[in-house]
């Protein structure tokens, strides 16, 4: 049967679950620039209604809890997503310092080729004049100086990096640690039946940190998350996490070795640590190799041109360059051999005023060397490699800029709070709990009635 | 599409239009559109060699002006000869007449003779202390008084025995004034002095020197060169064991002369695909072929001991020798002139080369500047919008509670 209790206790139901709902939204408010936070729906059920005869009475709602509302697919694309942003500006950061060596315009490699052959070419209208030999000479000087500076600045570059690779291995480290902590607590609570959502929201963020980091892989097992880097790293299995580490390789760069002592440097491609690792381990190698080869074989070339004349005294001319045997390092150590003007075999005849021998190193300018180019072409491919090393590095952070953006867009529309609609949503409950405080004030005039009936203020 | 927040949004709009902005005032404050390889790897690397080319070009300009200087020393220097020898073509038509006394001869000849004596001087010329007609050979003047004998110093130490070793690669040269040949001894591991004589010897025999020259050493352990020919030898060695080779004594032999230099040219580059000769090897000129300065001499002995014939003929040999200079001038001008046209068109190349640079990296300004006013434009649009939208809630349309 109907009474004005039972409806007392529906109203006073109702004003729970209101103010549980206003809970809820205040915290969603509170939350609206927490990074990483999902905002939460409150989760109202009818009551089982109370069968009275042929009549079933509705006893109301209650406040069942709340729900975060996620999306894991998201997040997950958002992760893929940061690893790449992080890997491409650690190489952008990087490639950006060392761009500016190569075309420096005065002293860079290519204008000090230009004008050693310049000076040979000077030379050769006047061969005995001593001036234009020393001019030669140290035009040989400041290439052999360029040679080292670029390829000195490329290697303290390479060996900054170690500092960047130690920090992140750190804060791999730390990350993981956290992220351990929290699944116990994440599958208790789940064991429990509560909601997680808090909680899940603390370990996508730090997960998201994670990848900013480097190449990360989450399972979901009962344990909580299993996260792996590289090809199966574990980084956090259940409650346990396990640290990388590193060491310094027989190059002098860092490598990193995970919790068994296995190198897993060539594994690790994503993140700020996969990204400087590849501009340590590839790119820089890569363009040193690359002036390390020009620098042995255009030296190499200077060397034989002299081999073939004769210096100023007639003797058969000597190395202009030293250069090492191996190619690599060939750049950072090249420097002239020659150190008296008149060791430059201009000569083809024997005579000090021939010039038949400086054809042969003006040929070196336009015959291609073993590497299939000209200098000054080899030393532009440089430039270019270089220059488009830093320029896909460039549009690969723009992309994954404007595809994190998405992605961020995408997942606020899902989890994101919106203050409108927390507005909003405050007025309903307020206007809900309004009406069911009038509702009790309702049946609190009831009861009066009720109490009343047939006394003299009845009537 | 649910939407919970402008302000990323804003933020993202904001980010991308100042780049936008930051890259076209870069463009415009530089003037360049390339400011590093990453703006435009493929225009930094054709940048890259394009300088280079022009590095090449400004160098061939230079070479050209050096060269035309040079070439213009010995042209003016063969000009001088031209007028020498005209002088003394009317000097030998004065001396062949019947009626010069043996005097007159006698102080024509003298005339001729100073005549001569001006025509090695410019045979000698040097530009910047380079001889230009030596050939290859510039340091030293290529057309020298030849005499009969030349000795080592006596006090050479240690004294020169037959079994001395000379210096390994050191030449030692022998020009024979008659023959116009020069003999060359390039010393190889182990060969010594004797060695040297029987070359000389050799070089004798087969008619490189004049029959009868040798190089012996005498009682005082000098080696002594002692020319085959009454016109005389030339000798010259770079061996420090053998030391100074210098002309007896009174063995010079007046009006002869051997050219010391040699027929080789320096090429010079003034162009990717051009090259000059910077130089002319004077032996064609002076000593052999047109040989001026036998003709000279043939003019001299004739004006001194000859016939009104004899000195006629010998006139007509300084004429046929002055046709002969004139020949050698015209590819001297030829080239002089080839020059000139090619720094023209160097000048056209360098400005052709800089256009190139210009195009490559520079920044087309009337772009750069369109692009920069479009740059500001959008980004006071994105602000103005973000400004508008952002501060907007539902709770700015709310009652206050």
């Amino acid at each position: 049967m109907a009474s004005l209790s039972s409806a007392l206790s529906i109203a006073a139901q109702a004003l729970n679950a209101d103010t549980g709902a206003l809970q809820i939204t205040d915290n969603n408010i509170s939350n609206a620039n927490t990074p990483g936070y999902t905002r939460k729906l409150p989760v109202f059920e009818e009551v089982q209604p109370t069968p009275d005869g042929n009549l079933d009475y509705g006893s109301g709602a209650v406040l069942e809890g709340y729900q975060s509302v996620r999306d894991e697919l998201l997040q997950s694309r958002i992760g893929q997503e940061t690893q790449a942003q992080g890997s491409a500006n650690a190489q952008l950061a990087t490639l950006q310092q060392i761009q500016p060596t190569f075309t420096s315009s005065t002293q860079d490699i290519g204008t000090e080729i230009s004008a050693l052959f310049s000076s040979i070419s000077a030379l050769s209208t006047d061969p005995t004049n001593s001036s234009s030999r020393e001019a030669v000479l140290s035009a040989g000087q400041n290439l052999a100086t360029a040679f080292n500076t670029v390829s000195n600045t490329l290697t303290s570059q390479q060996t900054a990096l170690n500092t960047q690779i130690t920090q992140d291995v750190n804060q791999i480290n730390n990350l993981s640690q956290q992220i351990a902590v929290l699944n116990p607590q994440i599958a208790g609570l789940e064991a429990s039946g509560q909601d997680t959502g808090t909680l899940q929201d603390q370990q996508d963020q730090l997960v998201l940190d994670l990848s900013a980091l480097t190449n990360v892989s989450v399972t979901q097992t009962p344990l909580g998350i299993t996260v792996t880097t590289g090809t199966g790293t574990p980084l956090v299995v259940g409650a346990q996490n396990y640290a990388l580490e590193t060491v310094p390789g027989s190059s002098g760069d860092l490598q990193v070795l995970d919790q068994n002592g296995s190198n897993v440097t060539a594994s690790i491609t994503g993140g700020d640590l996969g990204g400087t690792l590849q501009t340590q381990e590839q790119t820089i190698p890569g363009l040193l190799n690359s002036l390390d080869t020009l620098a042995n074989q255009l030296g190499t070339a200077f060397n034989n041109a002299q081999a073939a004349g004769f210096d100023e005294n007639g003797a058969a001319g000597k190395n202009f360059f030293n250069v090492p045997t191996t190619v690599a390092g060939s750049a950072a150590s090249i420097s002239v051999a020659l150190t008296n003007p008149a060791g430059i075999a201009a000569s083809s005849d024997g005579t000090s005023g021939s010039d038949g021998n400086l054809a042969t190193f003006a040929a070196i300018q336009n015959d291609p060397l073993p590497l299939g180019q000209t200098p000054e072409d080899a030393y532009a491919s440089v430039v270019y490699q270089v220059g488009s090393l830093a320029d896909n590095a460039q549009a690969e952070s723009t992309a994954t800029a404007a595809s994190l953006q998405q992605l961020n867009d995408q997942l606020s529309s899902v989890s994101g709070v919106s203050i409108d609609e927390e507005s909003t949503n405050l007025i309903t409950y307020q206007t809900a709990y309004e009406a069911a405080a009038r509702v009790v004030t309702t049946i609190q005039a009831l009861f009066q009635t009720t109490m009343l009936m047939g006394t003299a203020a009845a009537e | 599409m649910r939407v919970a927040d402008l302000v990323p949004d804003a933020e993202y709009s904001i980010q991308q239009s100042e780049q936008t902005l930051a890259a076209a005032l870069k463009q415009v404050s530089t003037g360049l559109r390339v400011n590093q390889p990453s703006d435009d790897p493929a225009a930094a690397a054709n940048y890259v060699t394009s300088l280079a080319a022009s590095a090449n070009v400004d160098q061939y300009t230079k070479n050209i002006t050096a060269l035309t200087s040079q070439l213009q020393t010995a042209d003016s220097a063969l000009g001088s000869v031209v007028t020498s020898l005209n002088t003394a073509i009317s000097l030998g038509y004065q001396g062949g007449t019947g009626t010069a006394s043996t005097s007159d001869r006698q102080a024509i000849a003298n005339q001729v003779q100073g005549v001569l004596n001006n025509v090695v001087a410019q045979a000698n010329t040097s530009y910047q202390g380079a001889y230009v007609f030596g050939g290859s050979d510039t340091s030293t003047a290529p057309v020298v008084e030849a005499a009969t004998a030349y000795t080592t110093a006596a006090t050479v130490q240690p004294p020169l025995t037959a079994t001395q070793p000379l210096t390994p690669g050191s030449i030692t040269t022998v020009t024979d004034a008659t023959t116009g040949k020069t003999f060359i001894f390039t010393v190889t591991p182990g060969e010594t002095i004797s060695d040297l004589s029987a070359a000389v010897a050799n070089a004798a025999a087969n008619g490189t020197l004049s029959a009868g020259t040798t190089a012996t050493l005498n009682a005082n352990n000098q080696l002594v060169f002692t020319s085959g020919s009454s016109q005389g030898i030339v000798v010259a060695s770079n061996d420090p064991v053998l030391g100074a080779i210098t002309a007896v004594s009174g063995s010079q032999v007046a009006n002869s002369y051997a050219y010391v230099g040699n027929g080789n040219v320096n090429n010079v580059q003034v162009g990717d695909s051009l090259q000059v000769s910077g130089n002319l090897p004077g032996d064609q000129i002076f000593t052999s072929g047109t040989n001026v300065i036998g003709a000279l001499t043939g003019l001299i002995n004739a004006l001194q001991t000859g016939t009104s014939t004899q000195i006629q003929n010998a006139t007509a040999a300084v004429s046929s020798a002055l046709a002969g200079v004139s020949q050698q001038r015209v590819p001297l001008d030829n080239t002089i002139s080839q020059l000139n046209s090619q720094e023209s068109y160097l000048g056209q190349e360098s400005v052709t080369l800089s256009t190139n640079q210009n195009s490559l990296v520079d920044a087309d300004l009337a772009v750069a500047a369109t692009n920069l006013a479009q740059a500001e434009t959008q980004n006071s649009a994105v602000l103005a919008a973000a400004a508008r939208v952002l501060p907007q809630t539902l709770l700015d349309y709310l009652p206050p509670a």
